[in-house]
Parts: C-alpha cells; sequence; structure tokens
C-alpha cells in the first residue's frame, strides 16, 4: 500500500511535466489542426541553451528562466520560418512540415555542436526527498506538481477571463467563423504557438533538470509524450490534453513497478497496447471534442 | 521575371557544381590527399606543431614510466624494431608535419570508413573519421608504408550503409572500417558478401565478429567486458548486485547485464533485484528507487550499461533515499558519455576501452591533433580503436604483400601479438575477437583513473 502510494505521487510527477507538453500541443492544434510533431525541438534548443549557460557556471536560477525564454522565441521562430509558409494547406503538409522542423532542428545541432552528450551540472536538490510518515517524496516531484498546478489554473485564467483566451477558444471552435467575426488570424495563431513555447518551457525546465543533458536528439521523447497525451485526452481538447498527461505518467510509473519482473521490460508496448484499446472503444480520446480533427 | 532569374540562376549554380565537382565521390567523401595539404598549409602557420611533435617524441620515450598497463603496451610497441614488413606505428605518430619526407609515390593503400554520424554513434564515428585520416597525413610524412601513401575515404552511411559501402568498394578499398552497431554493420557485410576486412572499431557486440566473414571487432566484447566488471566488485568484497537491464538478450543493454550477472553468479554473487529501464531515454527512476529500497542493505553493487547521465541521476535518486554505500559500475558508455565530467560520479567505476594517462601514445596522438586542428576530438577512450583498425589492416597487407582484399582478409586471420594503441590484438586462434585486457577506470578526487586490468 506504501509503495503504491509512493507510486502514485511519482507518477502524478511525471504525469505533471506530460500534462504541460500536451497542453502546448493541444494549444497548437486547437487553432491550426497542426499535430505539430516539431513541439519537442523546443526542448532541444533549451537543452543546448541550459548547457551553454550550464558551462558559463549560471544559477539554475537563471538556467530556468532561460530555458523558458529560449522555448517561447524558439516556438515563434519556428511559427514564422515554417508554419506560416503552409498555414492554410491541408493538414497533412502542415504535418510534413513539423516532421521537417524537427529534423532540421535535430541535424543542425548534430553538425554544428556535437553528436555527443552534452551534460550540464542539475540542481542539488532535485533527488531531495523528505517523509511524510512512511512516504518517503521527492522534492522535485513535489515542485512539479505544485508548479503545473499553478501554470494549469493561469493557463485556464487566460482563457477564460482574456480576450486573448477569448479569441484563441473561438479560433479552436471554428477558424474562419472567427476570423468572420473580426479575430485576427496572425494574432491568435502567434499567440498559441507563444502559448505552446511558454507550456513547453515550463515542461522543459522539469525534463532537462532531470535529464541533465542534451542530445541533438533529445525532444524526440519529450514530444512523443506530450503528442501521446494530447492523443489520450482527446485532440484539440485543453483539459483533455492534461488529464492524458497525468493518465500517461501515472501509467507508465505504475506499469513499471507493477509488472512482473519478468515482462518488466515490455512497460512501453504495455502502454501502447493499452492506448489502442482506448482508441477502439473511444476513438475521439478521454474527452470528446466535436470540432476536433484526428490525424 | 523573377522566376525566370532564379532559374537561370539555379541552371548556372548546377552546371558550375558539375564543372567542379569530384568525379569519384560525393561531398561527405575525405581524401587524405586533401587532408595532407590542409595539414601542410596549417602547419606553416608555426613552430608550435614542430615544438608539438618533438613533445610527442619525448612523451614517447617517457611511457615506460607510467607503470600501468595500457602505458606498457604502448612503451612496448615505441620499442618494437621496425622491419619493412611491420608497421611503424611509433615512428608515424612521431612525424613531424612541418619536414615532411618526400611524399610516397608507390600505389595507395586505400582505407574506407563507413561511418555513422546519426546521434546514435555519431559520438565516435565523426571523432574517430577525423582523426584516421590524419594518422594517415602522418604516415605520408614520413613517406607511407614502404613507400606506399595511405589514402582515406570517408563515406557517411546516412540510411544507406550499402550505398556507402559501394561507394568505397568502387574507389577501390583495401579493407574497411565500419561503425559499431548491427543496423550498420550488417548491410555493410552483405555488400561486401565477406570478401573485403571490415573491422566494426568502437564496437564490443558479441554476433558483429566472424572472421568467416572478415568481420573483426578492435576491442573486447560485451562478455568480456562485463564479466571483468563482475569480477571487480566481486575481488572488492560486494557479494550482492542490482542490475539494470533493457531485457534478457538485448543486444548491448541487455547482453552486458546478462554477461554481468552470469559472471557475479559463478563468482559466488547474488543478484538481489533485477530492474529494467530505457537505455538512452530514462532519467527518473523512482518506480525502480522504490523498489530497490525495499530489499537494499546498502551494500550492493549496481551495474549497468547505461549512460553516464543516466547513472547520475539514478545515484542522485537512491541517494535521495538514503542509500548512500552501494558501489556503481558501468560498461565503456559511460566513458562516451562523459561520466568524467557528470556530477555527483565520485566512485563510479567504468570499462574503457583505452584507460588513458598523460604522455600514452594516444594522448599525445589526440594533443597533436588538437594542436594541428584547432580542436580537440571527443570520445577520446575510443579514438585509438579507430587508428588501430587502420594499422591492422595495413599489418595485414604488409603481412601477405597483397592488395587483394580476401587475402588481406586471410592475413588478418593471422594476427597475433599485434601492438597498437589501445593494447595488445590477436585475432589467430579467434573468431574476430580479440582477447584484449579490460581497463577497469574509478573516478577517484575527481579525477578518471585506472584502478585494475583484468585479462
Amino acid at each position: 500500500m506504501i509503495e503504491l502510494l509512493q507510486n502514485l505521487i511519482d507518477g502524478l510527477g511525471r504525469g505533471s511535466i506530460y500534462a504541460l507538453l500536451a497542453l502546448g500541443v493541444a494549444v497548437v492544434f486547437g487553432v491550426m489542426h497542426l499535430l505539430n510533431f516539431a513541439h519537442g525541438e523546443l526542448i532541444t534548443i533549451s537543452g543546448y541553451a541550459a548547457y551553454a549557460a550550464g558551462q558559463q557556471g549560471w544559477s539554475w536560477y537563471i538556467i530556468a528562466p532561460l530555458i523558458v525564454v529560449c522555448a517561447v522565441v524558439a516556438s515563434l521562430v519556428i511559427e514564422r520560418v515554417a508554419f506560416s509558409r503552409v498555414r492554410g494547406e491541408s493538414d497533412f503538409t502542415l504535418l510534413l512540415t513539423s516532421f521537417g522542423v524537427h529534423f532540421v532542428v535535430s541535424a543542425a545541432f548534430l553538425l554544428y555542436v556535437s553528436a555527443s552528450v552534452k551534460t550540464y551540472p542539475r540542481p542539488g536538490w532535485v533527488t531531495n526527498t523528505y517523509s511524510v510518515g512512511p512516504l518517503n517524496i521527492e522534492v522535485f516531484d513535489t515542485v512539479v506538481i505544485v508548479v503545473t498546478i499553478v501554470t494549469l489554473i493561469a493557463t485556464t485564467m487566460l482563457l477564460q477571463r482574456t480576450m486573448f483566451g477569448l479569441a484563441l477558444r473561438a479560433a479552436s471552435a471554428d477558424f474562419d467563423t472567427a476570423r468572420l467575426m473580426g479575430v485576427k488570424s496572425d494574432s491568435v495563431i502567434r499567440g498559441a504557438f507563444a502559448l505552446s513555447g511558454l507550456l513547453a518551457g515550463i515542461a522543459g525546465v522539469f525534463w532537462l533538470m532531470r535529464a541533465g543533458s542534451t542530445t541533438p536528439s533529445a525532444g524526440i521523447d519529450p514530444m512523443l509524450k506530450g503528442v501521446l497525451a494530447a492523443l489520450i485526452g482527446g485532440l484539440g481538447s485543453l483539459r483533455g490534453a492534461v488529464l492524458g498527461g497525468f493518465a500517461l505518467g501515472l501509467a507508465e510509473v505504475l506499469l513499471r513497478s507493477r509488472l512482473p519482473d519478468s515482462i518488466a521490460s515490455l512497460t512501453e508496448g504495455v502502454i501502447f497496447v493499452l492506448i489502442a484499446l482506448l482508441f477502439i472503444f473511444r476513438p475521439q480520446g478521454l474527452i470528446t471534442v466535436a470540432h476536433a480533427e484526428r490525424v | 521575371m523573377k522566376l525566370k532569374t532564379l532559374i537561370a540562376l539555379f541552371a548556372i549554380f548546377t552546371l558550375l557544381a558539375a564543372a567542379c565537382g569530384d568525379d569519384d565521390g560525393d561531398d561527405a567523401s575525405v581524401d587524405a590527399d586533401d587532408m595532407a595539404d590542409d595539414g601542410d598549409d596549417m602547419a606553416d602557420d608555426g613552430d608550435d606543431m614542430a615544438d608539438d611533435g618533438d613533445d610527442m617524441a619525448d612523451d614517447g620515450n617517457d611511457m615506460a614510466d607510467d607503470g600501468d598497463d595500457m602505458a606498457d603496451d604502448g612503451d612496448d610497441m615505441a620499442d618494437e624494431p621496425h622491419t619493412d614488413d611491420s608497421v611503424d606505428i611509433a615512428g608515424i605518430l612521431a612525424a613531424d608535419l612541418d619536414n615532411c619526407a618526400d611524399a610516397p609515390s608507390g600505389d595507395p593503400i586505400r582505407v574506407g570508413m563507413a561511418m555513422d554520424f546519426s546521434d546514435v554513434v555519431g559520438f565516435v564515428d565523426i571523432p574517430g573519421s577525423n582523426l584516421v585520416p590524419f594518422v594517415a597525413d602522418l604516415a605520408n610524412c614520413v613517406g607511407g608504408i614502404n613507400g606506399r601513401p595511405v589514402e582515406v575515404r570517408v563515406a557517411e552511411v546516412g540510411d544507406d550503409a550499402a550505398l556507402a559501402t559501394e561507394e568505397l568498394l568502387d574507389w577501390g578499398a583495401h579493407f574497411l572500417i565500419g561503425p559499431p552497431f548491427a543496423d550498420f554493420a550488417l548491410p555493410i557485410l552483405q555488400t561486401t558478401e565477406g570478401q573485403v576486412p571490415l573491422f566494426v572499431a568502437a564496437s564490443t557486440e558479441p554476433t558483429l565478429a566472424d572472421a568467416s566473414i572478415n568481420s573483426y571487432l578492435v576491442t573486447f566484447d560485451d562478455h568480456q567486458m562485463s564479466s571483468a566488471a563482475a569480477n571487480w566488485a566481486l575481488d572488492q568484497g560486494i557479494t550482492r548486485a542490482i542490475v539494470f537491464t533493457e531485457g534478457e538478450g538485448v543486444p548491448y543493454t541487455g547482453v552486458n547485464p546478462d554477461a554481468f550477472a552470469a559472471a557475479f553468479i559463478a563468482g559466488g554473487g547474488e543478484v538481489v533485484s533485477t530492474q529494467n529501464y530505457v537505455w538512452f531515454v530514462d532519467t527518473d527512476f523512482s518506480a525502480q528507487v522504490n523498489e530497490i529500497a525495499g530489499i537494499s542493505d546498502n551494500t550492493e553493487v549496481v551495474f549497468s550499461a547505461a549512460l553516464g547521465y543516466q547513472v547520475t541521476a539514478l545515484r542522485g535518486q537512491l541517494e535521495g533515499q538514503g542509500l548512500d554505500g552501494l558501489t556503481y559500475i558501468g560498461t565503456d558508455a559511460l566513458d562516451a558519455t562523459g561520466i568524467q565530467v557528470e556530477d555527483n560520479n565520485e566512485g563510479i567505476a567504468h570499462t574503457p576501452h583505452t584507460s588513458i594517462s598523460p604522455g600514452d601514445p594516444i594522448d599525445s596522438l589526440l594533443a597533436h591533433y588538437e594542436a594541428v586542428n584547432g580542436e580537440a576530438l571527443e570520445s577520446r577512450g575510443f579514438m585509438a580503436l579507430y587508428v588501430d583498425s587502420m594499422f591492422l589492416g595495413i599489418q595485414a597487407m604488409l603481412d601477405c604483400g597483397c592488395d587483394e582484399p580476401a587475402q588481406i582478409g586471410e592475413a588478418v586471420q593471422q594476427i597475433s601479438g599485434f601492438q597498437g594503441l589501445s593494447g595488445e590484438i590477436t585475432y589467430a586462434g579467434t573468431n574476430g575477437i580479440p582477447p584484449k585486457a579490460v581497463p577497469i577506470n574509478r573516478i577517484v578526487n575527481g579525477e578518471d583513473v585506472l584502478v585494475d586490468t583484468r585479462s
């Protein structure tokens, strides 16, 4: 029972990061119908920024905001350089463009930085724990969960109580009608990419803090987790993305801990089987979004 | 109008590219002759490199003082009397690019490198494919090999290793140096049909070695490496082990833990926990750590083939649970992924291919490369394997006095007691896996030092 509780806390910590990643994917999908496979590259770019800052001996109090700023700027640059050129094209074109961005960013770091793993110091408190009764809880998990909750509340307020949020939600519901009603497409799309970058940046801080390293392909895993979580939750649904992130994190930790040793290496495979089963019974994901299109 | 201008410009550039291009190869190819020219140009920049060359020669004389086995190997190499039928490695490495002998004019010895520059193994293949042409320059600087120049061509395998191999074979490569993983090495072997010697320089994958199809490891295999780690742990008085694996029989990430566990149990130890993880990816080991916390008595050895940042992340989480008495040992992957520069690495042991001490021939060579090219090579512990691959192929050519790849392969199979930069290499009587000593390194007071060598 204690171990189960421990696993639940670990799963929530992991799921929090996935939720932030999935939310970033869902925000962009909502306005552009773009399943952004380049989302993980925001973490790759931020990872190299963290590495460069680490080389200079900078503190994580500086590195963390730097990561967020890098992710936002990178997201806007990618939108400007790549996605704005294919705006209005078919979903398939957008999808291929996102793959293209992923490969170009990855190859650029490979060619112009290094194929080797680049490491930087993690903050010392990342592995600290504290006890609550019989439970040993990681400080890191606690911080991640708290920051995620605050971020989700702030995002909800942004979407519900600001003109930008209203425009974004309107564009997500029906982009063409929103434009006819006076919503500026450029602004709302750039705003969506900036918000997506911000969420990726916050997730990236924790992802990179835990990893302590980066490589040219460092973005693949966060991208997969973010896209998977968004799919599980119901593509296009912001609430679903958060739910999907937590579900994926909990499933990973619980399966790895609970599966018999002889098949524990199949954890990832079992998760994909579960996702496949989910889509058989609920093709729309956990939360139904009437206007979303599945890619 | 604009479009027409663009089309015209494109056509002009295409014609120019066609006119200036090399008929033989693509952009990824590097000829050693070109590299030699570059080296000479750079050599003209100052006197520093001449001094470096002298320093290197001095370093070579000092090697015997180092005391460890690897340095002894290097010393043997330097003392080895040079004859026309043995590669004068010490002489080549001492070459002064400022004062080269007359350029060799015989038929070239052609070394083909089919390399993977992706982030899968680019961390070793990229620096390896920079260093080998440099060593070819040094060889040519001292008059080549018996008057024959050494040419190196690098072909990036991309997603088509067979095509890269065909390019090298069409060029006339006498033997090949290949990437470490089966994904690329196997298509290369299918393309050569086993008729051209292939040295899979940085690989420890036992299934890639097969002398009958001319495929050779240049270093110890997974079984030797992890058995050495297990026996070293037992000798430290540790009798309980926690093993991290990607699954039984999985190449490298499963085979190494399998071999470690087998040797550890055979030596009287007990594997108290086997944990799964995802290589390259996992840095959150919460689930595994919770389980280990319930069974550990804080004295175990933790073994994995994980990467440097994974081991230090795991260690941090285990220590966070109060498990600060564990001993960590890993494979050559730790050497490739910067365990030397990781935080929280004190006491971690690993099995590099070459334990480099200041003044070793490979250390001097890498310093020479840096002085000439202005940048240091990464994955230093692997570099000797690439250089040895080239020298092994050349040695086989000298032994058989032949240029036919199949005959060269037969000569490779007879090589015995070859003194390379990475230690002694013997293929005679093996299936292509040289029985080499395994260095055990450990981070002591922040320094990565050799603590043992296991045969």
